[in-house]
C-alpha cells in the first residue's frame, strides 16, 4: 500500500458532477480528493482486507447468537429491553442486510486492525461504487496510472443484486428514506434507488420525517401509501427511543438495514469481540470504561460513545493526556476504551482510514479517506484507490 | 477482475433501463364498494355469481346488525331524509337505515363476508353538508334496483357501517365499483427527532 500523487483532471468537478456527485465539495471544503491515490497489491486486497472482512463478519454473526441470547450484553450495549424481542426476530427469521462498511487500520505492514463496524447507517457508498470506478477508467485512459490496474469494487453489481434477494417475492416495493437537510445522506440513499429501480423493484422516497403511521399499525409514507420494506438511513439506537419506536414491531414492515444490525453498530461491539477472540490479528484490544482490564490497554488508547458517528466525541488518550478529541452530542450511554491502532497509513501529516465494504455480508469495495487528525471525522476527505497489474 | 463490469446509473443517464417494473397499486387491505348488486355486475370486477353471493350476505348482514328504530322519524334524523326503511324482525316493525351499497374484501381471501353499508350518519354528514362525498349520498338511491348518477368522473361517496363507522369510497372515472381503504393515518411525524436535536451529525 502506498500513496502516490497525481495530477487532477483538469474538468474533474465536471466529471464527477456528470455521475450525479452533488457533495465533491462539503460546506466549502474538498471532499472527493484525487491529489493522490492508493495503490495496493492484489495480495494486499485479498488476504488483508477481503479475507480478514469475512472472518469479522462470521465474528460479528457468533456474537449476534451470543448477544441475543444474554440480557447482560443487550444491557451493556444500552439497547431498550422493550426492544430485545423485536430483534430476536428479526435475527430469527432470517431477515437480510443490504450492506455495511468495515473502518481498518492498515499501512501495507502486517494485519489490518477493525476500527469499529458502521453496520447500520454507513454513507461514503455512492463515491466508493462508482465515483472511483469512473475515476479509475479515466485514469488509465490519459496514462495517469498503467493500463490494467484494477479496483476492489464491485459494489454496484453486488447491490443490485442484493436488492433482487433481500425479499421474497422480488419485485417488491420498497421505500427509502433519510433525514431532511442531508444531501450527503440524500445522495446516498438516491443512489441505492437508482440500484434498486436496476434490480427491478418499485422503489419510493420518502423522508424519515414524513412517515405516518395507519390506524392499523403500519407505517405509510408522506403520501399515506403502506410501507412494506423500508431502507431506512437513519440509526436503529435513534428509532428505537423516538415516539414512532414502540410502533416498530407492529408495524409488519421489513427494514434495511434489519433490526439485528442494532448489536454490530454499536462501539461496544469491539469490546465484546476482544472478548470472544481475545489476541484475534484483525481486533484491538478493547474494553468497556470501568472494566478493570483497562488498565491493560496500552497508554495510548481511544475512548468512544457506544453510540457515535462521524468521530463525535472520540477522544485520543495518551496517558492519561487528551491527545485530540471531535466535539459532540453523544456518549450518555457509555464508552469503550481501544487501543490506538498503531499502523494507520500517515503520509505528510495525514492519516488514512481504509473503509472495506460488505454487501450481503460479503467483502466487496474500499474507500479511502484521510484526515488531518488520527480520528477520521465527518471533515475526511474520500482518496481514489487502485490495484496495480 | 476485483470490480463491477459495468455501471448504469438510470439518474444520471449513464445506462437506461428499458423496464421499470411497476407494482400494482392495488393496496391488499383495499375493499371494493357497490352501490348495488347491478354496479356490481356492470363493473366487472367479480363474477355475477359472487355478486350475487356478496349482496344476499349484506342484505342478511343489514337485517341482523343495523341499528334498529321505533320510528321513522328517529332513524331519518341520524340516517337523513329518505334514509331508512321499515323492516319486520322477528314478528316486530322496525325502521332500520337503508342499504346504500356493500363492502367486500379485494381478493375474497380469508373467507369474510360482504358487509352492508348504510347513508352516513347526521355527524359524519349533517344536513346539508357540501361535501362531495356526502352530496353523492344524499342525492343517489341505492338498494338491489341501484340507478347512481353520473359514473362520467372520478366521486366520493359516505357510508356508514353497521358499526357506526364512517367510510368513504372512491370511485374512479366512469366505474361502477368503488373502493374504499380501510386505513387511515392516525399520526405522522414520529421519527426523526434525534437528527432535529443533533443536526450537525447524522450517518457515518
Amino acid at each position: 500500500m502506498r500513496r502516490v500523487t497525481l495530477p487532477l483532471r483538469p474538468d474533474w468537478v465536471e466529471q464527477v458532477e456528470r455521475l450525479g456527485f452533488a457533495f465533491h465539495t462539503i460546506d466549502g471544503e474538498i471532499y472527493w480528493d484525487e491529489s493522490a491515490a492508493f495503490a495496493f497489491t492484489l495480495e494486499e486486497i485479498e488476504r488483508d482486507i477481503e479475507a480478514p472482512t469475512e472472518a469479522i463478519e462470521q465474528l460479528c454473526f457468533a456474537f449476534i447468537e451470543k448477544a441475543l441470547d444474554s440480557e447482560e450484553i443487550l444491557t451493556r450495549l444500552a439497547i431498550p429491553a422493550e426492544h430485545w424481542d423485536f430483534i430476536r426476530s428479526s435475527w430469527q427469521r432470517g431477515e437480510r442486510n443490504l450492506y455495511g462498511r468495515l473502518d481498518l487500520a492498515y499501512d501495507g505492514r502486517g494485519p489490518a486492525k477493525l476500527l469499529e463496524y458502521n453496520a447500520d447507517t454507513p454513507t461514503a457508498l455512492f463515491e466508493s461504487s462508482v465515483v472511483q470506478w469512473d475515476w479509475l477508467e479515466q485514469a488509465m485512459a490519459r496514462g495517469a496510472i498503467p493500463k490494467g490496474c484494477d479496483q476492489f469494487n464491485s459494489l454496484h453489481e453486488r447491490l443490485i443484486a442484493a436488492f433482487q434477494g433481500l425479499r421474497e417475492p422480488s419485485p417488491y416495493r420498497l421505500h427509502l428514506s433519510c433525514v431532511q437537510g442531508s444531501p450527503e445522506d440524500k445522495g446516498t440513499v438516491d443512489y441505492l434507488a437508482d440500484c434498486a429501480v436496476q434490480a427491478g423493484l418499485d422503489a419510493r422516497f420518502t423522508y424519515i420525517e414524513e412517515l405516518g403511521l395507519l390506524t392499523d399499525g403500519r407505517f405509510c409514507d408522506g403520501a399515506n401509501q403502506p410501507i412494506e420494506t423500508l431502507f431506512k438511513l437513519y440509526p436503529w439506537e435513534w428509532m428505537f427511543r423516538e415516539s414512532y419506536g414502540k410502533a416498530l414491531a407492529g408495524s409488519g414492515c421489513q427494514f434495511i438495514e434489519p433490526p439485528w444490525k442494532a448489536i454490530l453498530s454499536n462501539k461496544g461491539l469491539l469490546a465484546c469481540l476482544w472478548e470472544m477472540e481475545p489476541g484475534h490479528p484483525n481486533l484491538l484490544p478493547a474494553f468497556f470504561e470501568g472494566d478493570p482490564r483497562c488498565a491493560t490497554l496500552s497508554p495510548r488508547h481511544v475512548r468512544k460513545p457506544l453510540y457515535s458517528r462521524e468521530g463525535a466525541n472520540v477522544t485520543l488518550m495518551e496517558r492519561g493526556r487528551v491527545l485530540d478529541s471531535d466535539d459532540g452530542p453523544y456518549g450518555a450511554e457509555g464508552h469503550v476504551l481501544q487501543d490506538a491502532a498503531t499502523n494507520l497509513l500517515s503520509t505528510e501529516g495525514k492519516y488514512a482510514v481504509l473503509g472495506s465494504w460488505l454487501v450481503a455480508s460479503q467483502a466487496c469495495g474500499l474507500c479511502v479517506r484521510e484526515d488531518a487528525s488520527p480520528i477520521t471525522k465527518n471533515t475526511s476527505r474520500f482518496l481514489p484507490h487502485y490495484i496495480e497489474p | 477482475m476485483k470490480r463491477s463490469s459495468q455501471i448504469g446509473l438510470a439518474a444520471a443517464g449513464v445506462l437506461l433501463v428499458a423496464t421499470v417494473w411497476s407494482m400494482t397499486s392495488e393496496d391488499p387491505q383495499e375493499n371494493l364498494v357497490y352501490d348495488s348488486l347491478g354496479d356490481c355486475r356492470a363493473a366487472g370486477q367479480l363474477t355475477a355469481q359472487q355478486c350475487e353471493t356478496a349482496f344476499s350476505e349484506a342484505t342478511a348482514a343489514r337485517l341482523k346488525d343495523a341499528p334498529k328504530f321505533q320510528s321513522q322519524t328517529a332513524c331519518e334524523t341520524q340516517y337523513g331524509a329518505n334514509g331508512c326503511s321499515s323492516a319486520t324482525i322477528g314478528g316486530a316493525q322496525y325502521f332500520i337505515p337503508a342499504l346504500a351499497g356493500f363492502m367486500l374484501a379485494r381478493g375474497l381471501s380469508g373467507g369474510q363476508q360482504a358487509q352492508p353499508l348504510m347513508p352516513p350518519t347526521a355527524s359524519a354528514c349533517p344536513p346539508g353538508s357540501t361535501l362531495p362525498e356526502c352530496q353523492q349520498a344524499r342525492s343517489s338511491s341505492s338498494g338491489s334496483s341501484g340507478s347512481s348518477s353520473s359514473y362520467g368522473s372520478n366521486r366520493s361517496r359516505a357510508y356508514s357501517t353497521t358499526s357506526g363507522r364512517s367510510i368513504t369510497a372512491a370511485f374512479a372515472g366512469g366505474s361502477r365499483g368503488g373502493s374504499v381503504s380501510t386505513t387511515s393515518v392516525s399520526s405522522r411525524g414520529g421519527f426523526g427527532s434525534t437528527a432535529r436535536s443533533f443536526s450537525s451529525h447524522s450517518s457515518s
